[in-house]
């Protein structure tokens, strides 16, 4: 028992002292997150990200770098011992419009630039990573293989991850999300998710017999008929209508109309449902209006995720308790729940805190606590390789 | 003619220079030390990112930079505390070499640069600059390294002015295509070549910068040129296309008083070559108008453009470099 309790109190050291030892890496990182932010990668377009992120691997003397045929960045660090593969990734696109100014501004406290915490910081430390291991002197038995994933976000529908998880030739023995916020996050359920536009367009005026002109009145009908769908407390279920478009000026009824919405639930069959009724809405609206509405759903997830008692999860708990970090154990839309559904022990974990997609305020990541973030992601990794997460 | 033949074998663009581990074992070989100065005003907007990514890059990834100091003009804003907490080497350009006086002006912080830096070349870049990048260091220390002939290297770009999220292109610069390629043609020809003589990028080997005197105000870029040119001729010289600068834009009433200062600049030059008699001494004061509800005013600005005499004539400076033997 006293040589547990000395074992831990020697854990708790090294992982604080890592945070010391990693304040000389501290420009480095963070000009990686300002040069990654300052480039843009809508879903579709990081090619130039991953591009970025394939340098960082090899100048850190990776083995084996390449981009996979959907263009993800891998990079692996060949462990010392043939033994457990770890999956560190991150999703390198944004949702930051390419003509959007990527200008990043460094201040004392935090680095503020559109995008900075979703996700350019995830990645910037993910291609960090092997540096971080060599600055810590830490030499992995374990396999390591670090990921940039392309298409993750919107209409990308998770497509770089699922295609890189398909076809790794290797089996993933353990996998960590990583994202720039919030530090203190440990994401071990993937909650279900289906997100999809419903679409109104007015019909050609010959075709029209009856109806109204406005796309924008008829998906104002849909609106209120999919606020009226009931959602239970218990399986956690919400509708979120987060995005509407239509219309070019005050004085001219738009023709077309988009309401872009999200579905999360505990439970896949509550998504099921919803989505079900959701398109009969569509259907009547579209009928009774005269006019040509669909319900495009082009991403879904399924719910799903390891048990609380899991000892990856219990590691993790145990890393961020040492490194004086309270944890949040909410579910996350993350890409966690593509390596859930494959059987994959995974957890989402952040890096820092701050402020994204705020109406009337900049995106913002805070310094100080990146390298508490990055000591953590060590710790978990150092975990994983010891054998502390395999379940017995 | 010798300024196309130099046009064409000293021009250069950044990624010639991209393997910055081959400069920097060069750099070794020659035993060469490199200093980057950053003059500030008030810079606590870009000062942050330019060191992180400056240091980072060039310093801790690749050691090209041997220091990097922000000589600061009293900046009243967070400008040194930003710098220092990224780790950089701040001095405020009032605070040394006290017994030359308290001059203020870009010209002073490069000038006590000289003083302050360790460094055999001394690089100097601007604060102003949005899309810092490590091109902006490797890409003027490149031709340095590259052949011992080159003694200063100055910065050209495409220069898009950030405006409102918008950017828009404008050539070589308003004061230089007004003002300084046409007083070059006129006197200096070859110096025409010089694709943007006001850049405020450039490096230079020590061994030159102490020899030349440095205008405290405006007048110090061209100054620099005039000077290196009648002591080395065209062929110390060397470009670097640095690509896209974005930078604030300046209105052209503030630019109407940079050139008022780079005018008398000149004309000192001019009539120290004797290539023009001045009768009177020029005066010092800028004049321009305002109109205010209907009504027109005079502004005058003093725009004196003292110049610091070179700085190996500066006792401090022989001492501090163990320059007592030699004569200047």
């Amino acid at each position: 028992m006293t040589e547990t309790l000395e074992e831990a109190a020697e854990e708790t050291r090294r992982l604080a002292d890592f945070v010391d030892a990693l304040v000389p890496m501290r420009e480095r990182l963070l000009a990686n997150l300002v040069m990654l932010a300052q480039i843009p990668a809508p879903s579709g377009g990081e090619a130039p990200r991953a591009r970025f992120m394939l340098d960082r691997f090899l100048e850190a003397g990776l083995a084996d770098v390449s981009a996979d045929d959907m263009g993800n960045a891998v990079g692996r660090l060949h462990g010392s011992r043939s033994g457990r593969t770890i999956l560190v990734s991150s999703h390198l696109d944004s949702i930051v419009p390419v003509a959007s100014d990527h200008n990043v501004t460094v201040r004392s406290d935090c680095i503020v630039g559109p995008g900075v915490g979703d996700n350019a910081l995830g990645a910037a430390i993910v291609s960090m990573v092997p540096a971080v291991l060599d600055e810590l002197g830490i030499e992995l038995a374990s396999d390591l293989i670090l990921l940039g994933t392309m298409r993750s976000l919107d209409r990308g529908d998770h497509e770089g991850i699922r295609f890189f998880l398909d076809h790794v030739p290797q089996k993933i023995d353990y996998g960590i999300c990583v994202e720039g916020m919030q530090l203190g996050r440990v994401n071990f359920f993937s909650v279900g998710t289906a997100r999809g536009d419903v679409t109104c367009d007015v019909r050609p005026e010959p075709s029209r017999s009856y109806g109204t002109e406005s796309a924008l009145v008829v998906l104002n009908h849909i609106i209120n008929r999919i606020l009226g769908i009931a959602t239970p407390s218990r399986p956690y279920t919400n509708i979120c209508m987060g995005q509407m478009r239509a219309g070019v000026s005050h004085d001219t009824e738009p023709d077309h109309a988009r309401l872009g919405l999200e579905i999360v639930s505990h439970s896949d069959e509550m998504i099921d449902q919803i989505y079900g009724q959701i398109e009969d809405i569509v259907s009547e609206m579209s009928a009774r209006h005269a006019v040509d509405a669909h319900f495009d759903l082009f991403f879904r997830t399924r719910a799903g995720g390891i048990r609380f008692a899991h000892p990856l999860v219990k590691s993790v708990l145990g890393v961020m308790e040492e490194l004086g970090i309270p944890p949040d154990q909410g579910h996350s839309p993350s890409e966690l729940s593509e390596l859930i559904a494959r059987g994959i022990p995974a957890v989402t974990l952040g890096i820092s805190r701050g402020e994204k997609n705020r109406k009337k305020s900049q995106d913002y990541v805070l310094i100080d606590p990146i390298l508490t973030g990055v000591a953590q992601l060590v710790g978990v990794i150092l975990a994983i390789d010891e054998g502390a997460c395999d379940e017995v | 003619m010798k300024s196309d033949q130099w046009l064409a074998e000293r021009t250069f663009h950044h990624s010639n220079f991209w393997d910055i581990k081959w400069l920097v074992e060069e750099k070794k070989k020659q035993g060469l030390s490199i200093s980057l100065c950053l003059p500030t005003l008030n810079e606590e907007s870009t000062i942050g990112k330019t060191i992180i990514i400056l240091k980072s890059e060039l310093h801790d990834r690749y050691p090209l930079l041997d220091e990097i100091a922000v000589i600061d003009s009293g900046s009243t804003d967070k400008t040194c505390s930003i710098a220092k907490s990224f780790g950089a080497d701040v001095y405020d350009a009032s605070e040394h070499l006290t017994e030359e006086g308290v001059r203020s002006g870009k010209g002073e912080n490069l000038w006590k640069a000289l003083y302050l830096l360790k460094g055999d070349i001394i690089v100097y870049v601007d604060t102003d600059i949005k899309n810092i990048h490590p091109r902006f260091v490797y890409g003027l220390v490149g031709p340095l390294i590259q052949a011992p002939e080159v003694h200063y290297v100055k910065a050209f770009y495409d220069r898009p002015i950030a405006f409102s999220g918008s950017l828009r292109p404008t050539g070589g610069g308003r004061v230089t295509e007004i003002l300084i390629r046409p007083l070059f043609s006129l006197f200096f020809p070859e110096l025409t070549a010089i694709l943007q003589p006001l850049s405020g990028e450039y490096a230079g080997r020590r061994s030159i910068l102490e020899k030349i005197a440095f205008p405290v105000g405006y007048g110090v870029e061209t100054a620099m040129l005039i000077d290196i040119y009648e002591q080395l001729g065209l062929y110390a010289f060397a470009q670097t296309d640095l690509d896209r600068r974005v930078h604030r834009n300046q209105e052209t009433i503030a630019l109407g008083r940079m050139a008022f200062g780079v005018l008398r600049t000149f004309m000192s030059r001019l009539k120290r070559e004797q290539l023009v008699e001045l009768k009177n001494a020029l005066p010092s004061i800028m004049r321009q108008y305002q109109v205010d509800d209907g009504v027109y005013r005079q502004v005058e600005y003093e725009i004196e453009e003292f110049e610091r005499q070179p700085m190996i004539d500066v006792e401090a400076y022989r001492r501090k470099f163990d320059l007592q033997t030699q004569t200047t």
